[in-house]
């Protein structure tokens, strides 16, 4: 016993000493960052902030001088209110339902809530237009009417709300389950009725957390680009401004000032964020929380709204995927109904270099961004090398900017020597692993700490090296976070638009760039079709994938 | 504070299983009867796992019994959700609410029932009066320390007037001095106050001071109730008398049968003991014989004799580990007194208190 414990116990101390071959992949790491993160910036912000030569502010106030400028970024302030305001309460009373109420298809609601996390998110605004819009089934087709109001502020709030309230939605699940249950059910002894309880104690305990879902929203909201794009019409926001500033008017000065002030604000909202995250992480599971196990509330009326709410939610998301399936299947939806394959066919046969690009592509992303992230979520969770705190902040820094931003940095920085990528399928997959290698960070620092130091001391002593003690030890046991990491990845890379509208060429063509062009060009169909392609695909990969390599890699990846 | 009239509470066949992901279900209650009467102070004792957290929280109405009735002067609480039954319950870790202040948690109860806020103050600052916690009443919970807060939560409980106060472990955070004092402030307030009170704890010390009467369970059934006397002395099962302090159990025979009690044979001598301390006795039975009910004599003088085997120094008392024929036999003394040390491999003489000698069948082992 007395003995045992000696080496059970867990010191924060590295289990790196010995090996140099671990080491020397670390400058690599470095200067892939500095080259795909810090450059692309850097060379955005120079872009941004001079005129004729010279350092000078003046294109960024001059766009704030604007009245115009004024507006669009009061619009999309306005917008980032609205959504993130019903964003989080949509997902609030979502997680609160699949938490706190007895009820019935659980695991159902919370796999069609998940769905818009997989899927492009200008699938809201392809299946509103279908539904909504001036053909649209709804308005047109059944009610006759020849309404533009979809074409706007309300149009792109649904969709938004529709697109990203479900990323909210798990992080107000997680802090939800971690609220210590005894609290509620202190309140529910004295005498609380359930719905007393959630203002009284549990909302309360969750103001953090709510903030915090809050600002994921709204900087959400503020880096779209899919929606505003096709359902902005005379509601003109930041995110579509530098679009159409950089491919309408070629205008690169502009468009980057455009992208600086686009910046400034979602990284303070997700800086904001992320502390509030912390905090509300922190406030749920400190202490020493009784048990887990939440009251169930089984009152009829609270069983029957929960119910209602989440099955209401459920079928306004399905709506829309059945809506594309429907434009997928039909020669044109709300007009002419005959059941066709052509949409499919042509985007199995027109758009197949899109697709077969975007999945080799994004495949070779997941692996450099699960091999790098897992390196570098070692290289800070384990050593003591000299600047792995700036590694990390670096390498987390694309959480907090907008695609837009990230795409144009890349456009801007590599078409020109002394890095010109541009047209290559480098810059493409760098741009894919720069969006996701975050969450393999996260995952895989996540993954370490539970990951008992011991262990590689014990293997370290034993005269293995750092490589051979990250290769046999570590890696096994990491198996799932890396896979989870490499499987985001994916699905990352392959929705993505924002990110990639700016580095696209001809020689590699994408899906989701695809699809929004197809919309421009009027062809609903096949934009609907090659939507249905893309997402079935990723449900394949999520839920196959795991599945062929084997229980070792499943645990833990099944979300 | 008064709570008017104390209630009864009874509970009947009550059961209760946990159904696991999966399908699997654990059982954790199983047919427990019990009664309280008014005013009593009734402790559930037993090891981790034996229900006694379950048995709480089905009468709170946080868990729903598979089966059984729950009474409380009569009236079934079943049908009833938790913030109906108007049953008080202190949490092991205190769940006070981190966002109120001590005065707002205490208020929480009457807030809740829209009690006139004149009525709150006066209520609230009475509860806090009785518990010492007048000067604290505008701290945040996590600026108290252990007692502080267990004191917070014990007076947001009675604060209420509940017809049932529960306890689940409510000392386990405390240290041992603390828990010391809380425990006898605890009984003065409850007899004062004569609410009705089921409480649970696995620590003997803390049941046998503070409770009317006891509850020893196991496996999710009650084992034996009685006085904390009755329990110590006289254990109906080897299970309490083992879970309840130590003892030695000594196999014996029953060698004759009197008006008065029985005669038995253990370590090789006679013994007479008393009728209600030998259940139904016949034939093979154990002996219990309690390490402070004997004490450590000069060789050959006393009823047995004996070799010191082991002994351990504690301060206030020495426990010997003795060989009587065979036989190991520990013996508890208070240390000071004794003026000759006794060492290793000792021959002692041992008198023991036959009064306190208890018998069970042999066959209940196990
Ligand atoms: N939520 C639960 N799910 C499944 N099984 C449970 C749950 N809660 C308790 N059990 C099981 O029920 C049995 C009784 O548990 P209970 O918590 O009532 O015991 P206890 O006497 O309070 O123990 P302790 O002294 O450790 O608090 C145990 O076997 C336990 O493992
Ligand atoms: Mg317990």
């Amino acid at each position: 016993m007395v003995q045992a414990t000696g080496i059970l116990i867990a010191r924060p101390r590295p289990g790196l000493r010995r090996g140099r071959a671990l080491f020397s992949l670390y400058p690599l790491l470095v200067l892939g960052l500095a080259l795909f993160v810090v450059y692309p910036l850097g060379m955005l912000l120079a872009q941004a902030v001079q005129a004729d030569g010279r350092l000078s502010a003046g294109t960024v106030l001059g766009l704030l001088r604007e009245s115009y400028y004024r507006a669009v970024l009061l619009n999309t302030l306005l917008l980032g209110v609205s959504v993130a305001g019903l964003g989080t309460v949509l997902a609030t009373g979502y997680a609160y339902a699949m938490t706190r109420v007895a009820m019935p298809g659980k695991k159902f609601f919370h796999f069609v809530a998940l769905l818009p996390t997989i899927s492009p998110p200008i699938l809201m605004a392809l299946s509103l237009i279908l539904l909504y819009g001036r053909r649209g089934l709804i308005t047109n087709g059944l009610l006759g009417l020849q309404s533009t109001l979809l074409y706007g502020f309300w149009g792109l709030t649904a969709a938004q709300v529709l697109a990203y309230f479900p990323f909210a939605y798990l992080l107000l699940l997680n802090l939800f389950r971690g609220l210590d249950a005894s609290l509620e059910e202190a309140a529910w002894t004295m005498g609380a009725h359930p719905g007393k309880i959630l203002t009284t104690v549990t909302l309360p305990l969750l103001i953090p957390g709510l903030a915090s879902a809050v600002l994921l929203l709204f900087s959400y909201s503020f880096a779209d680009l899919g929606n505003p794009l096709l359902l902005g019409g005379d509601y003109p926001v930041l995110a579509a401004q530098i679009y159409l500033t950089i491919i309408g008017l070629y205008d690169m000065p502009r468009g980057a000032a455009l992208a600086l002030i686009l910046l400034f604000p979602v990284t303070l909202v997700f800086f904001a964020h992320k502390r509030l995250a912390e905090r509300a992480a922190f406030a749920s599971i400190g202490g020493r929380a009784s048990s887990m196990r939440h009251p169930q509330f089984r009152h009829p009326a609270v069983r029957i709204g929960g119910l209602l709410f989440c099955g209401g939610v459920c079928l306004l998301i399905l709506l829309q995927y059945a809506t594309v399936l429907g434009g997928a299947v039909t020669r044109l939806f709300g007009i002419n109904h005959t059941l066709t394959l052509k949409h499919f066919a042509s985007a199995l046969t027109a758009s197949r270099d899109a697709l077969v690009d975007t999945i080799g592509l994004a495949a070779a992303a997941s692996a450099v961004s699960g091999v790098a992230g897992l390196l570098i979520a070692y290289f800070v969770a384990r050593s003591r090398v000299p600047g792995r705190g700036a590694l990390d902040f670096v390498a987390s820094l694309p959480l907090a900017i907008p695609g837009t931003v990230v795409g144009l940095g890349f456009a801007i920085a590599f078409n020109r020597p002394p890095f010109l990528l541009t047209g290559t399928a480098l810059i493409i997959v760098a741009a894919f692993v720069v969006r996701s290698i975050p969450y393999s960070i996260r995952s895989g620092v996540a993954a370490l700490r539970q990951v008992d130091v011991s262990l590689d001391e014990a293997s370290t002593s034993m005269g293995a090296t750092s490589f051979q003690t990250l290769w046999r030890v570590i890696l096994p046991l990491l198996r799932p976070a890396v896979l989870a990491g490499m499987i985001f990845t994916f699905t990352r890379s392959v929705t993505t638009l924002s990110a990639v509208i700016f580095v696209v060429s001809p020689h590699w063509a994408l899906v989701t760039p695809t699809i929004l062009s197809q919309m421009d060009r009027g062809d609903v169909g096949e934009a609907a079709a090659l939507s249905v392609v893309l997402i079935v695909l990723v449900l394949l990969v999520i839920h196959g994938v795991p599945r062929l390599l084997g229980r070792d890699w499943r645990e833990g990846t099944a979300a | 504070m008064s709570t008017g009239t104390a209630k009864a509470l009874e509970l009947r066949g009550l059961r209760k299983a946990y159904r696991l992901p999966g399908g699997r279900s654990v059982p954790a209650v199983r047919d427990f009867s019990l009664r309280v009467e008014p005013g009593e102070f009734v402790t559930l004792l037993g090891p981790s796992g034996s229900g006694k957290t379950t048995v709480l929280r089905t009468l709170a109405g946080l868990e729903e019994p598979d089966a059984g009735e729950i009474l409380l002067d009569g009236v079934p609480l079943t049908p009833l959700p938790p913030h109906q039954r108007h049953i008080g319950l202190v949490f092991q870790n205190y769940a006070l609410f981190p966002h109120l202040t001590v005065f707002e948690n205490v208020a929480y109860s009457l807030r809740i029932r829209r009690t006139p806020d004149v009525r709150i103050r006066d209520e609230v600052e009475a509860a806090l009066k009785t518990l010492g916690l007048e000067e604290l009443a505008s701290r945040l919970p996590g600026q108290l320390s252990g007692g502080q807060q267990q004191r917070v939560a014990l007076a947001r409980a009675l604060v209420m007037h509940p017809d049932l106060l529960l306890f689940d472990e409510p000392l386990s955070n405390l240290d041992a001095k603390l828990r010391f004092q809380v425990r006898s402030e605890l009984r003065r307030l409850q007899k004062r106050l004569g609410i009705t009170a089921l409480y649970v704890t696995h620590d003997q010390a803390e049941a046998m001071s503070l409770s009317d009467r006891i509850a020893v369970m196991r496996d999710g059934r009650v084992e034996q109730v009685g006085t904390p006397e009755a329990i110590y002395a006289r254990p109906a099962t080897l299970f309490v008398a083992d879970f309840i302090g130590r003892v030695n159990i000594l196999p014996g025979r029953v060698v004759d049968r009197g008006g008065s009690g029985v005669t038995v044979e253990a370590l090789d001598r006679r013994w007479n003991v008393a009728a209600d301390r030998c259940p139904g006795a016949a034939g093979e039975v154990l002996v219990l014989l309690r390490p402070e009910a004997v004490g450590l004599t000069e060789a050959g003088q006393g009823d047995l004799a004996g070799t010191v085997e082991e002994l351990e120094y504690r301060g206030d008392q020495t426990e010997y580990r003795i060989q009587i024929g065979g036989v190991h036999v520990v013996v508890v003394e208070s240390s000071p007194r004794r003026t000759r040390r006794i060492v290793e491999g000792d021959r002692v003489g041992l008198r023991v208190f036959e009064d306190t000698l208890h018998i069970l069948p042999a066959q209940r082992e196990g």
